[in-house]
């Protein structure tokens, strides 16, 4: 039956691709899928892979991509869903694509970015995975993910049901996800050491500054963004794990948030047995995932894209900007299924304390206006608005100088859509 | 010209604000600044006096995940008589979400449970279940003749009881219940709505009315606003209204 899944399914894709017709990536899985339930389960345990999930609001595909260029530098045979198929289908899909007719697989280690609604499930189907790396919890579309406390309540049921052989590898500076660990014996920490950046202000999106335990108000030794840092409740006595990764010799991306995917990142690779000069050699090469602070040039001007999909993401995003020096700023806000289609979002980021910083700022997207408007309460005077994306763009670039940096930041479907056309597939 | 100065009494800012209306007070504060009218903001955060409630010429509360907003109401719970003061007196307020169903008589959640809530108005909340989907999406509604854009995101149903006025119609969307067609609550001068987005920023007419009511009412004479360029406002407006195929 896998093997009909695997041959079917993979002439599918190549037809889909043959004939040009997109999307053609999660088809064969949810087929398969429709067809046998157990599908990811029956082909996991047929092979000797290692399996890596990685949940959190903000940073899965940079955690996963800087995971992927530890093991691959270092010999490993590494596969991943792809790019935004983080959903079941998704990940059948990619094992359909890895596997030969008699559903092995040759590789060591699969790496999973799932979804946050999509955990549960897939802790259902996959209840024994080598490695649960969990980041954050934020705020993000909650049009679509629902509360987060929801979501929290939701991953630790699903944990309980799991095998106590996994590892988990989690943010010790976000007090709800130290509080999805209750009775796992294999569990590691990361963090940050508190960071002395230039401060802006304090951060009004904070979600979780309450003790997941006893719901008094936690006290904080530090903060590093919205509710990390170095936490501990006056009276309960829940508190910060105290043995945690904190700092490692190098990382290849700019901004704090930036700091927690790669000790993620490195943890795990520690965890594996990967020595100090193994881990940094292989980060020095690094290349960002697409659309994460990935540098394209056009018209002989540099131009960077930084995802910013929700509140935290955002004001980090601009602060890391800011702490570069930026004068250029295209701000794309659409408001699709991806992106959430709730954009009351931005009134909960603190643009107010980046009014001067630009000199150039154009604004565009499907919420061109309510951006617009978002900048004007927040003492920007001198923006542009323009609802056409390739329109805006050219107009960003004519105020960019040479030498200097157009930044972007945009929401998932609108920094799909500005990638396309920088990178030529829609014509400027 | 007189030197006109508001203080705004914001509810539980850091519990009671997981939807971005904290945007109504920024224009609040922002559309009073333009006018050279000065704002004073006081948070109100767990174990406020309740006393302080009368400083304030007017009131806000958000909405919240169902968490903090436990908390919230619990320490609410005790101040209950000084905010139904407030409301009584006339004391302007806006209360979205959360905060509006708190106002009313009792929360049924989900389960069946019964949560009792403030019963200052006549109105009553129940969750239909966790088979019965959220009501979600962009939503416009009409107060008389304006019409008010906003996105609305809750999965209790209020229903109104006879005392009481909805605050809008529906136009597009579910409001108070996907069934009747009414959208929030109007008492005396406080406002109960479901509309986040958040409401006042798109809606410069609404914050305007509640600006000149709590002038009005703290300074015992009409009042005139002076014009604002509500260019942008507008267009975020229009195209969210086109969308839906309505005209505003």
């Amino acid at each position: 039956m896998n093997s009909l899944l695997i041959l079917f399914g993979n002439l599918f894709s190549k037809a889909s691709r043959f004939l040009n017709l997109g999307s053609g990536s999660t088809w064969p899985g949810h087929i398969a899928l429709f067809l046998n339930s157990n599908f990811i389960k029956e082909l996991l345990n047929k092979n000797k892979l290692k399996v890596i999930l990685i949940a959190g609001t903000n940073g899965k595909t940079t955690t996963s991509k800087l995971i992927r260029a530890i093991l691959e530098k270092n010999n490993k045979k590494v596969f991943q869903n792809t790019a935004g198929a983080n959903l079941l289908n998704g990940i059948a899909s990619s094992l359909i694509s890895n596997a030969d007719f008699n559903g092995k697989i040759k590789k060591d280690f699969a790496i999973f970015e799932i979804d946050e609604n999509t955990l549960p499930l897939i802790l259902e189907e996959i209840n024994n995975p080598d490695y649960i790396i969990i980041l954050n919890l934020f705020r993000d579309q909650l049009d679509r993910y629902g509360e987060i406390n929801t979501i929290a309540e939701k991953w630790s049921n699903a944990l309980k049901k799991i095998s106590r052989e996994t590892t988990l590898i989690l943010n010790a500076d976000d007090p709800q996800v130290v509080n999805l660990q209750k009775s796992f014996s294999k569990v590691f920490y990361f963090g940050i050491d508190s960071q002395k950046e230039r401060s802006t202000g304090t951060q009004h999106a904070s979600d979780s500054t309450y003790c997941p335990n006893c719901n008094t108000k936690l006290t904080y030794n530090f903060v590093n963004f919205s509710h990390l840092g170095d936490w501990f409740c006056k009276k309960c006595g829940y508190k910060h794990p105290q043995k945690t990764f904190t700092s490692f010799s190098f990382y290849p991306l700019v901004g704090v948030y930036n700091k927690y995917n790669t000790n993620a990142a490195v943890l795990t690779a520690k965890i594996l047995g990967f020595k100090d000069t193994q881990i940094t050699d292989s980060l020095k090469k690094f290349t960002p995932a697409f659309g994460r602070q990935e540098t394209l040039k056009i018209k002989g001007r540099k131009v960077q894209i930084f995802l910013a999909k929700n509140p935290t993401g955002f004001n980090e995003t601009l602060k890391t900007i800011f702490n570069l020096n930026a004068k250029n700023l295209l701000l794309l806000l659409n408001d699709r299924i991806p992106d959430g289609r709730d954009v009351s979002w931005i009134w909960d980021t603190d643009l107010e304390n980046f009014s001067t910083q630009f000199q150039n700022i154009t604004v565009s997207g499907d919420r061109t206006f309510d951006m617009g408007l978002r900048l004007k309460y927040a003492n920007f005077k001198k923006f542009e608005t323009e609802e056409n994306f390739t329109q805006a763009l050219q107009k960003a670039l004519a105020k960019t100088r040479e030498n200097e940096v157009l930044y972007i930041m945009a929401t998932y479907s609108a920094m799909l859509d500005i990638r396309k056309i920088l990178t030529g597939k829609k014509m400027i | 010209m007189k030197k006109y100065n508001l203080t705004i009494g914001w509810l539980y800012p850091e519990l009671m604000s997981t939807y971005g209306d904290r945007g109504n007070i920024i224009t609040l504060q922002k559309r009073c600044e333009w006018r050279r009218i000065t704002t004073e903001i006081i948070e109100f955060d767990l174990g406020f006096k309740e006393e302080d409630l009368k400083k304030c010429d007017f009131l806000f509360m958000g909405g919240a995940q169902d968490k903090q907003q436990q908390i919230a109401a619990k320490d609410l719970m005790k101040k209950r008589n000084g905010l139904k003061r407030a409301i009584e007196d006339n004391i302007p307020g806006l209360y979205i979400c959360g905060a509006y169903q708190f106002l009313g008589k009792y929360y049924k959640e989900a389960d069946g449970k019964i949560i009792p809530c403030l019963n200052i108005l006549d109105f009553y909340t129940e969750n239909p279940g966790i088979n019965k989907p959220r009501l979600i999406g962009n939503v416009i509604v009409e107060i008389n003749s304006t019409r008010i854009v906003g996105f609305e995101n809750h999965g209790g149903r209020t229903y109104l009881g006879k005392n009481i006025k909805p605050l809008a119609r529906v136009m597009k969307g579910f409001g108070n219940n996907g069934i009747d067609k009414t959208e929030g609550v109007i008492y005396k001068n406080s406002f109960g709505s479901y509309l986040h987005g958040p409401i006042l920023p798109k809606n410069p007419k609404f914050a305007d009315l509640l600006i000149k009511l709590a002038l009005e009412k703290k300074y015992e004479s009409p009042i005139d606003l002076s014009p604002i360029d509500d260019t942008l406002e507008n267009q975020a407006r229009f195209s969210i209204a086109k969308r839906l195929g309505i005209k505003l």
